[in-house]
């Protein structure tokens, strides 16, 4: 529990061929994250549309983080260059809807980085708890 | 026996009631059933009584009740719900019944910043109070008719097309179901479609390739470059049988005349994402929020800048 009680929701898209597999590795090497995040496996984070994004963090989510291949990994190519351009435009309009920059994040994360899917969890709860509930709770 | 009709006009320009004559000759076919008695727009019917004898406002019972323009103040929010009271049937006609329209867009500004930016704040005009008193009090923000009473029929567009409002009387008139397709403009345009990436964005003036020639031959104009709203907004506007929407048809982009697909979608994350995903930088357009929702101001989509 944090100090005020605040526990986040986060959701968490992951593809399958990388993040998701990190996921995996992170579950079976026994590793600790918060329980705060909710996985949601796509088949690619070039797949994430915006409007899933700003729906989430509209509908009750705290902070959404996206995970994909690291650049030039991707198995369909050019999937994570297209999920880093909507990052862009993602970021600009969490201003449009009145959110906090800290509710959204991009992350690669390679099949073999367990530790590192742990450590990003880690870090997304961790900064979100510093900024709060969601303005629409 | 006629079916009974009622009309009331809000914050509008008055285009969606020059629709209704613009139906031309099937209106004729449609005139001996439809008897109109409030419409303030073709006869004189007033709602204080002819000679104003009466104290209170009041709009005839009738069957079908059609309203024209969002609700921007105190009086159009009572005369809607008047309005709903007399009639079985409500439809909101229009993007400003629908979604806002054009004057929800000052729902970007608090309403003291608009008061001061036109009372006072304007190097052209003298300054001077807000009236007050002697004309409704103005809401807060524009509504959508749906946001203060309940709307059985939405029918968008800037204007609504004549054959879509005859085509909704007919049905109704039969008894029959009326619903808009949920398609949108791309799905009734006949550019070509390359799945290029675009390189930067163009303005409106810039010359468009292939003006003139067959639509089928032209290059989907937000491949050109320009920032065409047809991903983003729901078609129709070329007819209810399916036609060249109608500024394609005139060369011109998508300027999202019809709302929004669905009805709670925001258009400008929709087009931010298909502009993000064709490779533009998003940075590059300017004011997104009241670029991409022009006609769908209401209903929370533009709001006022939050102060941090």
């Amino acid at each position: 529990m944090s100090e005020n009680g605040f526990e986040p929701l986060i959701i968490v898209y992951t593809c399958y061929w990388c993040s998701y597999t990190a996921a995996d590795l992170a579950g079976t090497s026994r590793l600790q994250y918060p329980p705060n995040v909710r996985i949601i496996r796509v088949q690619c984070s070039g797949m994430v549309h915006p409007n899933l994004v700003i729906d989430a963090l509209t509908n009750g989510a705290d902070g959404v983080l996206m995970c994909g291949c690291h650049e030039g990994d991707c198995h369909y190519l050019e999937g994570n260059l297209r999920a880093k351009s909507r990052a862009d435009a993602i970021k600009m309009m969490l201003d449009d809807f009145a959110l906090e920059p800290e509710r959204y994040r991009l992350e690669w994360v390679a099949a073999s980085e367990g530790p590192r899917f742990a450590q990003v969890m880690t870090e997304m709860v961790e900064q979100v708890k510093k900024v709060g509930p969601s303005p629409y709770k | 026996m006629p079916v009974k009709v009622a009309q009331e006009w809000f914050a509008i320009c008055g285009g969606c009631e020059v629709t209704v004559l613009d139906v031309g000759e099937p209106l004729l076919d449609l005139l001996p059933e439809l008897e109109f008695v409030h419409m303030p727009v073709i006869m004189d019917h007033k709602l204080f009584g002819q000679t104003g004898e009466n104290s209170t406002a009041d709009i005839p019972e009738a069957d079908v009740g059609i309203i024209t323009g969002g609700i921007r103040n105190e009086e159009n929010r009572h005369l809607a719900e008047l309005m709903r009271s007399r009639v079985k049937f409500l439809i909101a006609m229009g993007s400003c019944a629908c979604y806002g329209g054009i004057p929800a867009m000052a729902n970007q500004f608090a309403l003291e910043d608009l008061y001061e930016r036109v009372y006072r704040g304007n190097s052209t005009t003298d300054s001077g109070e807000t009236p007050k008193g002697a004309v409704p009090a103005l809401l807060d923000r524009v509504y959508a008719v749906d946001e203060v009473v309940k709307v059985d029929l939405k029918l968008p567009g800037c204007p609504t097309t004549p054959d879509m409002f005859a085509g909704a009387v007919l049905h109704l008139l039969k008894g029959t179901p009326f619903a808009l397709e949920e398609k949108s403009v791309c799905d009734q345009c006949p550019t070509l479609r390359e799945k290029k990436s675009v390189a930067a964005l163009k303005r409106p003036l810039e010359p468009i390739e292939g003006a003139g020639e067959p639509l089928e031959t032209v290059r989907c104009l937000m491949e050109q470059g320009f920032l065409c709203q047809g991903p983003a907004t729901r078609a129709g506007c070329g007819g209810m049988d399916g036609g060249t929407p109608r500024c394609i048809k005139a060369y011109m982009p998508c300027r999202g005349c019809y709302g929004p697909v669905r009805d709670d979608a925001n258009p400008m994350v929709d087009m931010m994402g298909a502009l993000s995903t064709i490779g533009l930088d998003p940075a590059q357009i300017p004011d997104r929020a009241a670029q991409f929702n022009r006609f769908a101001g209401a209903k929370g989509r533009l709001r006022a800048a939050p102060k941090r």
